[in-house]
C-alpha cells in the first residue's frame, strides 16, 4: 500500500513526462474515494485531479519534521542592552542626522550599554566598510556581534585586515567648525543660543552656512543643548532665519535625547 | 476629442471611467474658454463627420422606431459612442445590475474554463517542456484570466511563474500550485452548487470582488485584537501589506491587507505588539481577511498572543487549511529557536522543526539575521506566516516588547514603510 507522500513522488515523475507519455499512477485508497465522484475521460484530467487532492490532503495534513540540535550560544555579558527609545534614535539620525551616528555609539560604549540585538544586524550592514565604526560595533554588541557574524557571513567586514587605532576607536571625529563659530563650542547654552539666533535673525548667519552650523550644534556642550533649543525655537517666525533655526533646534532636541537616553545613569 | 454639441468623446487612454479624466479636463477647458479656436485637424473632423452621419440615422431610426410603437435608442446610442467606441453601435437596452452580474459571473465561468484547459496542457505535455521557463507563457495567460474578472487567480499564475527553476525541486512546488489551481477553477465553474461559506471562499480566492462598504455593513466581531505581525510583499507592481490579528478572547485569527503602488502609503495605523479594542469585520466566507471598523480605544503595548509547540501550530495551520487548502499564508504563534539542517535555516523545538523561507540567494534576510540576534539561539515566543515553502518569522514577543522582524517593503517604492 503506498504511502501519500510515496503517491505524490509518483505523480511529480508522471508530470515531469506528461500524461501523453506515462499514464497516471493508481491512487492510493484515501485518494481514489476524494477522485471518484466524477468520471474523467482523459489521462490528463484523471491526473489533475489526482494532483489537487493528494496536494490538498498533504497540506491539511502538515507536519513538523525532526527535532534538530541545538545551536551553540554566545558567552554571557553583563551590560544591559540599551533601551528601545535608542533604538528608535538610532534609526532616526541615520535617516535625519547621520553627523550624531559617531557620538551615539562612543556614548553608547562609555556608558557601559551593549547594542540591542536587534539593531545588530542592521549596524553591521551598515557599517560594514568602514573599519573604526564597525570595530565599535563589534565593540558595542560583544560576544553576540562576533556569534553572529560566524552564523551569517552576509555579515561579515568588507575589509577584515583593515587595522583601527585606539585613538580613532575613541575619539569623535574632527568636524570643520568657522574659526568665528568654534569658540561656542564652549560656551554656555543661553549665550550660544542667543548668538546664534541673533545671526540667523539678523541674516549674518543663513543657509550658506549650514553645514557649519550642523557641525557647531553637533559638538557643543552637552547641558547647552536644550538652551539652544529653546532659544532657536523662539527665533522670529518672519525672519529669513526661522527656516533654519528650526533645523538646528531639532538637531540640538534630538542630540539631547540621544544623549539622555544613553546616559551612565540609564545603564546603571 | 470632445463633442460638445452631440455631447460625446473618446479618448486613446485606457481609462475605463467615462468620461475619462482627459475628456473632462478638455470639456472643463472649453467651459472656462481656454481652448483656442483653430481649424480642427484632420482626424477630428472625420470624427466630428462621423458623428453627425451617425446622428441623422439615428434619428431617422427613431422615427422609424417611434412610428412602430418601439421606444427610442437614440440615448443609449449617444451612451455607447460615449465610451468612445468608434463603430456605430445598435440600440441596446442599459443593462441593470443584475445582468452585469450575469455578464461578469459568464465572463469569470469562461475564464475557468480556459484556465482548466490550460492546466490540462501543462500535465499532458509535461513540466519538462522548455516553454514553462518563458515568462509569456504565464503572462498571457493571467492577462487573460484578468479579463476575465479572475484577479486572485492571475496574481497566483504570476507568482507561480517565480517558481520555475528557483529551487531544485521545483517541480514539486509548481506541481501542487498547478492541483490547486484546478481544485479552484474546478470549484468556480461549479459555485452554485457549493454550501454557502465555502463558496464565498471560493469566489474570494477566484478574485469575485466584494465592496468595502457591503464588508463594513457586516455583523462585527469585537474583541481586543493582539497585532502579532506585518509582513510586506510586493505582488506585481502593487506593495502587499498583510496584519495578522489575533482576537483575546476568539483566539480567532483576522488579516488586514493595505496595498500601495510606486510612492503609495501603506497602512501604518497597525503597530506589531499592540492590543487594539475594536471591531473587525469579515469579508464573506471563512475567510481571515477582514477589515478594522469602529476603534473603542487606543493600543495598548506590550500584549503577545498565546504560543504554541510547532507539533501543536501545524495542527492549526493544518486545520485551517482543511477548510481552504488553497491558502498559500496562514499565521501561527510558536515558542522555538533556530537550528540550521544541513545547511538550511529552521525553527524547532522538542517536537519537530520547520524550515525557515529561503530569501534566496541575492538579497540579505534582515528578518532572519534579527531572529538570531535576538534570540541568541534560545527558544523565544515568535508570530510566524506559514507558506507552503517554508515559514517567514513576522515577529519576536519579548516579555517586554514585541520586535517587529517582519519583511519591510523598500522605503524607495512606498513611502510609510
Amino acid at each position: 500500500m503506498k504511502s501519500v507522500d510515496e503517491h505524490w513522488q509518483a505523480l511529480v515523475t508522471t508530470a515531469l513526462l506528461g500524461t501523453d507519455r506515462r499514464e497516471p499512477p493508481e491512487a492510493p485508497q484515501l485518494i481514489a474515494d476524494l477522485v471518484a465522484d466524477t468520471a474523467r475521460t482523459s489521462a490528463s484530467e484523471r491526473m489533475l485531479a489526482q494532483v489537487a487532492a493528494t496536494t490538498a490532503v498533504r497540506r491539511a495534513g502538515v507536519v513538523p519534521g525532526p527535532p534538530l540540535d541545538e545551536l551553540a550560544i554566545p558567552d554571557g555579558d553583563d551590560r544591559r542592552p540599551c533601551v528601545p527609545a535608542a533604538v528608535d534614535r538610532w534609526h532616526h539620525i541615520t535617516v535625519s542626522w547621520p553627523v550624531l551616528e559617531d557620538e551615539w555609539m562612543l556614548t553608547l560604549v562609555t556608558a557601559g550599554w551593549r547594542i540591542a540585538p536587534e539593531l545588530l544586524p542592521a549596524m553591521l550592514v551598515r557599517y560594514r566598510s568602514d573599519p573604526v565604526r564597525r570595530t565599535r560595533v563589534m565593540v558595542g554588541a560583544g560576544s553576540t556581534g562576533r556569534w553572529l557574524v560566524g552564523h551569517l557571513p552576509d555579515l561579515a567586514a568588507r575589509h577584515p585586515n583593515a587595522t583601527v587605532t585606539p585613538e580613532a576607536l575613541a575619539e569623535l571625529p574632527e568636524l570643520p567648525i568657522a574659526p568665528e563659530l568654534a569658540q561656542l563650542v564652549n560656551w554656555p547654552g543661553a549665550e550660544s543660543g542667543g548668538v546664534l539666533a541673533q545671526s540667523l535673525e539678523d541674516g549674518t548667519l543663513g543657509h550658506p552656512h549650514r553645514a557649519m552650523l550642523i557641525n557647531l550644534v553637533a559638538r557643543v556642550r552637552a547641558d547647552a543643548l536644550l538652551d539652544i533649543a529653546e532659544i532657536l525655537d523662539a527665533v522670529d517666525s518672519i525672519s529669513a532665519g526661522y527656516g533654519l533655526a528650526t533645523v538646528l533646534g531639532d538637531l540640538a532636541t534630538t542630540r539631547h535625547r540621544m544623549l539622555d537616553e544613553l546616559s551612565t545613569s540609564s545603564a546603571g | 476629442m470632445v463633442d460638445h454639441q452631440h455631447v460625446g468623446f473618446t479618448c486613446t487612454c485606457p481609462s475605463r471611467n467615462t468620461p475619462c479624466k482627459h475628456a473632462l479636463a478638455l470639456l472643463l477647458l472649453w467651459i472656462r474658454d481656454q481652448v483656442v479656436d483653430t481649424p480642427p485637424p484632420a482626424h477630428v473632423s472625420t470624427w466630428i463627420t462621423r458623428r453627425s452621419a451617425k446622428q441623422t440615422g439615428s434619428s431617422r431610426a427613431a422615427v422609424t422606431g417611434r412610428a412602430a410603437s418601439e421606444p427610442a435608442g437614440s440615448e443609449t446610442v449617444e451612451a455607447g459612442d460615449a465610451i468612445g467606441e468608434s463603430e456605430p453601435t445598435q440600440p441596446v437596452p442599459q443593462p441593470d445590475r443584475d445582468t452585469a452580474r450575469n455578464d461578469r459571473v459568464e465572463r469569470m465561468h469562461a475564464g475557468l474554463t480556459e484556465l482548466d484547459r490550460w492546466l490540462d496542457d501543462r500535465i499532458r505535455i509535461g513540466l519538462a517542456d522548455p516553454s514553462l521557463a518563458r515568462y509569456a507563457t504565464w503572462d498571457d495567460l493571467a492577462a487573460r484570466l484578468v479579463d476575465a474578472q479572475a484577479g486572485s487567480l492571475a496574481n497566483r499564475i504570476r507568482r507561480l511563474a517565480g517558481l520555475v527553476g528557483a529551487s531544485p525541486g521545483w517541480h514539486d512546488d509548481v506541481l501542487a500550485e498547478l492541483g490547486l489551481l484546478h481544485l479552484l477553477s474546478q470549484a468556480g465553474r461549479h459555485i452554485g452548487s457549493l454550501p454557502g461559506p465555502l463558496a464565498d471562499a471560493v469566489a474570494t480566492s477566484v478574485g469575485w470582488q466584494v465592496k468595502q462598504a457591503d464588508v463594513l455593513a457586516g455583523v462585527p466581531d469585537t474583541d481586543h485584537w493582539i497585532v502579532a505581525g506585518r509582513s510586506d510583499v510586493r505582488e506585481d507592481r502593487i506593495e502587499v501589506r498583510r496584519h495578522w490579528l489575533r482576537g483575546s478572547s476568539s483566539g480567532r485569527w483576522a488579516l488586514c491587507l493595505s496595498f500601495a503602488a510606486y510612492q503609495q502609503s501603506l497602512d501604518t495605523s497597525l503597530r506589531v505588539g499592540t492590543s487594539l479594542h475594536a471591531d473587525i469585520h469579515r469579508y464573506p466566507g471563512p475567510a481571515l481577511r477582514s477589515l478594522v471598523g469602529s476603534r473603542y480605544a487606543l493600543p495598548v503595548e506590550p500584549v503577545s498572543p498565546p504560543s504554541h509547540t510547532i507539533a501543536e501550530g501545524c495542527d492549526e495551520v493544518g486545520a485551517m487549511l482543511v477548510t481552504e487548502p488553497w491558502l498559500d499564508r496562514l499565521p501561527v504563534t510558536i515558542r522555538a529557536r533556530l537550528a540550521k539542517s544541513g545547511g538550511v535555516w529552521a525553527l524547532a523545538d522538542a517536537t519537530g522543526s520547520l524550515p525557515v523561507l529561503d530569501a534566496g540567494t541575492r538579497q540579505f534576510d534582515v528578518g532572519l539575521a534579527m531572529l538570531l540576534a535576538v534570540s541568541e539561539g534560545r527558544e523565544v515566543d515568535l508570530t510566524v506566516e506559514w507558506t507552503p515553502l517554508g515559514v517567514v518569522p513576522l515577529s519576536i514577543h519579548l516579555p517586554d516588547r514585541t520586535v517587529d522582524i517582519g519583511p519591510r517593503a523598500n522605503a524607495s517604492f512606498v513611502s510609510a514603510a
